[in-house]
C-alpha cells in the first residue's frame, strides 16, 4: 500500500525572543544544533525514521531560513511519489489578511491543504525540541484506544509545572498511557504530573471540528485552548507516556545545557543513534574536508565537524563545521556556529557564537566572573570583534555590529547592540 | 540552452591499479577511499565540474560496481538536469563487439557512438587516477589559441622518475617535436599527465585508423606528433598517480600538511555524501574527555576516546581510550580497541583492531613483504577489510592481513616482517 495514511504538520513559526539574537533572523527550530544540524531536524529525522512521509511545515516568522534548510526534503528522505515535504507560510486570501493567530489557527488556516491529502490520522509536532521518537508507537496507542486526541506526555517534577499544559492520566495502560482526566495549562498547582510536549494526534474529523469551532474563540492555541475544548466536550482523549530524553532550546540557558548533553564519554543525546540527518547543501556542509587537527592542538570532551582547523585547545565545546581555532586560542564550554574564526590567543568561556564572527587576536570572553545573573554570552553573527576585547560573563551582543561600536570592556550581563 | 562549446569529457576510469593490493581487491583504483571522505575519481570529477563541463562519459572495466554506486546519477558533482549527465560505459557485448577494452584508445574507439551522440567541438580525456587540481577551461582555451589537434597536459618531474609517464620535449612554441613513452634513458623530463583535448573530428578520425592502435600514448599520440599538431600544455601545482601504497600514503600524508599544497576544500573537490551505506554523512566527530588528537585529519562520526598523531581517519572511525593511532589511514568504521597500537598501517574499512593487539610493530621497515616485494618495501602495513585482528595479537612490518580475515585464520600470536595471512 503506496499512500500513507499520516500527514504530520511541523510548528516552526516561533521565534523565542528569549533566545534573542540566536533567533533575530531565523525561526527557533532553525537554530543550529548538535555540531552539524538544526533544531528542527530532530523532529524530520524522527519522522523520516518512523516512516512518515507527508509532511507540512508551519512557518511564519523569517520563514526563508526554513525554506532554505528543508531544499526539497531529499536530506530526509521526503521526495518521491507520494513523500514530500511543503512549507505553509501565513497567506492574504480573499478573505482573510492576517498572520497566523496561534498554532491552532495556522492548522485551521491551512485546512484545504490537509484535507487534499485526505489523512487518517494528523500529527501535530512541535519542531523546537531535541528528542527521538518513533511516532509509530503513539499512533498505534492512538489507533488501539481509538481516541479522538492522543497527547504525548512526560513526568515533569511539580516545581516546574507551571510553564506546561500538564495532564492527569489514570493508570489504564500503565507505563504506556492512561486516559486523560483533567489538563490544566499553567497552572501553579496542577493536579496532573504529566506535561505535555506538544505532540498531539488526532483525529481528522474532530480536527476539523475543533478548529473551526475555535475560530470563534479569542486564542488559537493547541494547549491553551483546543485541548481543554476538547476535554469540556467529553472527547476520548488519552496521553501516551513518554520517558526518552526531552531538550528544551527555548532560553539560551536552556539551549545551552542541552548542547552540553551532548558531550561527555557516554552523552545522553547520542545522534548517531538517534540517526538524526540535517540538510548537507545548506551552508555548504558537503564542500568541507575533514576537520584538521594540528600539531599543537588539543581537543577533549567536544563535538567537531569537517571544515574545522583546530591549532588551539577546545575542551566541553561544539564546533560546527568551518571553525578555525588559531594557536594559543582556548575555546571553554562553548557553542561556535559555522565558518567563525577565532584569533591567536582568544580565551573564551560559556559562549555561543552565530555563524561567520570573527574573533581578532586576544579577545576575551566569560572568563571574569561578574555576578550576572546571565551566565552565557551571545554574540550575535557576522561580526568582527576587534583584538584585545574583554567580555564578561554573559554579554549579549547583536549581530552584525559596526567596529566603532565596540568598547575595550564589556563587563558581565552587558548588551551591546 | 545548452552551451555549444561545452567539450565533451572522457574519464577512464577502468584500470586495475594492481600495486595498490588489497585496496584494489574488491573495487577499482578511482574508487579507493582518500583524504578520509573522498574517492580518487572525486579529484578528476570535481576538476571537471568546477571547470564548468556538464557532460562525461565514465569508462569502465575492473571492478566498477563501487565507482558505480559512488557515482549515482552524478548529483554530487551537479552533473543532472537536462542538458547534463555522467554516464557510465562499460564494456559491453554487441553485434560485432564481444572483448573487454584492450587499451586506453581501444576504450574510446569502442564508446565512439557516444562520442558521436554528444555534440562538441572538443573532446576532453583523462583519468580518474590522480590528486590534482586543474582548470580543464583554461586547457581548452590554450588548445583554441594554438590550433591544435591534440593538447596534451605535461609537467615536469623529477628525471628519475620519468620513466614511468609518456614523456615530450616542446619547441618554444609549445608544439611537441619528439615522444617517447616511458623511456629507459629519458631525453626530457616533461611527462605527460594522460590528460589529451582532442578536437572531436580529429579524434574520431585517429580512432577510424586502425584497431590495432589501442593505446593513446603508445599509438595515438605518436602518430598525431609526427603528422599533425600537437601541444603542450604546462602545468603547475601538485600532482600524484597514487598508483602505490608508498606513493598513496604519502599523498594522504600531504593533506596534514598546511603549506598550502594540497587542500581538497579549497580546490571545492566534491565526494559523494550519500552513496551506500551514507559513508561519509554523518553527525560531528565526537572527541572523548581523554582523546589526544594531533596533527591528524578526522572526519565526521569519528569517535575518538584514544591517542590519534599524523594520521588520516574516515567517517565512522572508533579509537578506544588506551588506544593509539599512529601514521596511519584507516578506513571507514574500522574500530581500535582498548591498548592496541596501530602504528604505520593503512587498514581498508570496518576492520576490527582487537585490544592490546600491535599492528605495526618493530623497526624493521627494510624488511619486505615476501609476496608482494614491489607493493609493501616501506614499513607500511596492509590490513585488508572487515578483518578482525584479534586480541594481543603482534604484528610486523610490511605484512598484509587479508580481506574478512576471522581471529581464527591467526594461527600464531606474532606475524612477522614482510609475512602475510592470505
Amino acid at each position: 500500500m503506496l499512500k500513507p495514511t499520516t500527514l504530520a504538520m511541523i510548528l516552526a513559526g516561533g521565534r523565542a525572543d528569549e533566545l534573542n539574537v540566536l533567533t533575530y533572523y531565523r525561526p527557533k527550530a532553525a537554530v543550529p544544533f548538535g555540531g552539524f544540524a538544526r533544531v528542527i531536524d530532530f523532529a524530520l529525522s524522527n519522522l523520516m525514521n518512523s516512516g512518515i512521509e507527508q509532511i507540512a511545515i508551519l512557518s511564519q516568522y523569517r520563514s526563508y531560513s526554513l525554506i532554505n534548510h528543508i531544499g526539497t526534503g531529499a536530506s530526509w528522505d521526503m521526495i518521491g511519489r507520494f513523500r514530500g515535504v511543503s512549507i505553509l507560510p501565513p497567506f492574504i486570501d480573499s478573505e482573510q489578511q492576517d498572520w497566523y493567530r496561534g498554532s491552532a489557527d495556522a492548522v485551521y488556516k491551512n485546512l484545504d491543504f490537509v484535507q487534499y491529502h485526505r489523512p487518517e490520522e494528523i500529527l501535530i509536532l512541535s519542531g523546537d525540541h531535541i528528542y527521538q521518537m518513533d511516532y509509530r508507537d503513539v499512533l498505534a496507542y492512538h489507533h488501539e484506544k481509538n481516541a479522538d486526541l492522543t497527547v504525548v506526555c512526560k513526568r515533569v517534577e511539580k516545581a516546574r509545572a507551571s510553564r506546561f499544559g500538564m495532564a492527569h492520566l489514570d493508570h489504564e495502560d500503565g507505563d504506556r498511557g492512561g486516559k486523560l482526566i483533567n489538563y490544566q495549562e499553567k497552572s501553579e498547582n496542577p493536579e496532573g504530573e504529566w506535561s505535555s510536549l506538544t505532540v498531539l494526534c488526532f483525529k481528522p474529523e474532530v480536527l476539523y471540528r475543533v478548529l473551526e469551532e475555535n475560530q470563534a474563540d479569542g486564542s488559537f492555541e493547541f494547549g491553551h485552548d483546543i485541548i481543554p475544548r476538547l476535554m469540556r466536550q467529553g472527547s476520548r482523549i488519552y496521553g501516551y507516556k513518554f520517558d526518552g530524553y526531552w531538550g528544551y532550546t527555548r532560553t539560551v540557558l536552556e539551549y545551552w545545557n542541552a548542547n552540553m548533553d551532548l558531550l561527555g564519554d557516554q552523552p545522553i543525546i547520542d545522534l548517531e543513534r538517534w540517526g538524526i540527518r540535517t540538510n548537507l547543501d545548506h551552508r555548504g556542509l558537503r564542500d568541507h574536508q575533514p576537520a584538521l587537527i594540528g600539531k599543537d592542538a588539543d581537543v577533549r570532551n567536544s563535538l567537531v565537524y569537517n571544515g574545522c582547523v583546530v591549532e588551539g585547545t577546545v575542551r566541553n565545546s561544539i564546533l560546527f563545521p568551518g571553525v578555525h581555532v588559531s594557536p594559543g586560542a582556548v575555546v571553554e564550554n562553548s557553542v561556535i556556529f559555522f565558518s567563525n574564526v577565532i584569533g591567536r590567543n582568544c580565551r573564551f568561556n560559556k559562549l555561543i557564537s552565530d555563524v561567520n564572527t570573527i574573533y581578532e587576536d586576544d579577545v576575551q570572553i566569560g572568563i571574569n566572573h561578574g555576578d550576572s545573573k546571565k551566565q552565557i554570552a551571545v554574540v550575535g553573527w557576522n561580526n568582527r570583534v576587534p583584538a584585545g576585547i574583554k567580555m564578561g560573563r554573559g554579554v549579549t551582543v547583536s549581530p552584525e555590529l559596526d567596529r566603532d561600536k565596540w568598547p575595550g570592556f564589556l563587563e558581565a550581563g552587558r548588551v551591546l547592540r | 540552452m545548452r552551451n555549444a562549446e561545452d567539450a565533451l569529457v572522457l574519464l577512464l576510469a577502468g584500470g586495475v591499479g594492481s600495486r595498490l593490493n588489497l585496496l584494489v581487491e574488491k573495487r577499482a583504483k578511482p574508487a579507493v577511499t582518500f583524504g578520509g571522505i573522498y574517492r580518487i575519481i572525486d579529484f578528476s570529477l570535481s576538476n571537471v565540474m568546477n571547470s564548468g563541463l556538464t557532460r562525461v562519459g565514465v569508462l569502465t572495466q575492473y571492478k566498477p560496481l563501487s565507482l558505480m554506486s559512488h557515482i549515482g546519477m552524478g548529483e554530487a558533482w551537479d552533473f543532472t538536469g537536462r542538458t547534463r549527465g555522467v554516464k557510465i560505459l562499460p564494456p559491453r557485448t554487441g553485434s560485432k563487439d564481444s572483448d573487454w577494452y584492450q587499451g586506453t584508445a581501444d576504450a574510446v574507439r569502442r564508446n565512439v557512438d557516444f562520442i558521436e551522440v554528444n555534440d562538441a567541438d572538443e573532446v576532453v580525456i583523462l583519468s580518474g587516477d590522480h590528486i590534482y587540481h586543474m582548470d580543464f577551461d583554461a586547457m581548452l582555451e590554450f588548445h583554441r589559441a594554438k590550433k591544435a589537434d591534440v593538447t596534451v597536459g605535461m609537467m615536469v618531474v623529477p628525471m628519475e622518475q620519468i620513466h614511468q609517464f609518456g614523456a615530450g620535449i616542446t619547441n618554444d612554441d609549445g608544439r611537441i617535436v619528439d615522444w617517447e613513452e616511458k623511456p629507459e634513458v629519458p631525453k626530457t623530463n616533461l611527462a605527460s599527465m594522460g590528460i589529451y583535448v582532442f578536437n572531436r573530428n580529429y579524434l574520431l578520425r585517429s580512432l577510424a585508423r586502425s584497431g590495432n592502435e589501442i593505446d593513446f600514448g603508445m599509438h595515438i599520440l605518436p602518430w598525431a606528433i609526427e603528422n599533425d599538431n600537437v601541444f603542450a600544455y604546462p602545468f603547475y601545482g601538485y600532482w600524484r598517480d597514487v598508483g602505490t601504497i608508498q606513493a598513496y600514503w604519502e599523498a594522504n600524508m600531504d593533506l596534514l600538511k598546511q603549506d598550502g599544497s594540497i587542500s581538497p576544500e579549497r580546490w571545492q573537490i566534491r565526494t559523494n555524501f550519500e552513496a551506500e551505506d551514507r559513508q561519509a554523512d554523518r553527525p560531528a566527530a565526537r572527541y572523548g574527555v581523554s582523546a589526544r588528537v594531533n596533527n591528524s585529519l578526522i572526519s565526521a562520526g569519528c569517535v575518538v576516546n584514544g591517542t590519534v598523531l599524523n594520521s588520516v581517519l574516515s567517517p565512522g572511525v572508533v579509537v578506544e581510550e588506551g588506544a593509539v593511532v599512529k601514521d596511519s589511514i584507516l578506513f571507514r568504521d574500522c574500530v581500535v580497541e582498548t591498548g592496541a597500537e596501530v602504528d604505520l598501517v593503512i587498514s581498508d574499512k570496518v576492520t576490527r583492531f582487537g585490544a592490546n593487539s600491535s599492528v605495526g610493530l618493530g623497526d624493521h621497515h627494510d624488511i619486505v613483504n615476501r609476496l608482494y616485494p614491489k607493493h609493501l618495501y616501506t614499513g607500511i602495513t596492509l590490513i585488508g577489510e572487515t578483518a578482525r585482528i584479534p586480541e594481543k595479537m603482534k604484528i610486523g612490518r610490511n605484512c598484509i592481513i587479508k580481506c574478512n580475515a576471522l581471529e581464527e585464520d591467526f594461527t600464531a600470536p606474532v606475524l612477522q616482517d614482510g609475512e602475510s595471512l592470505t
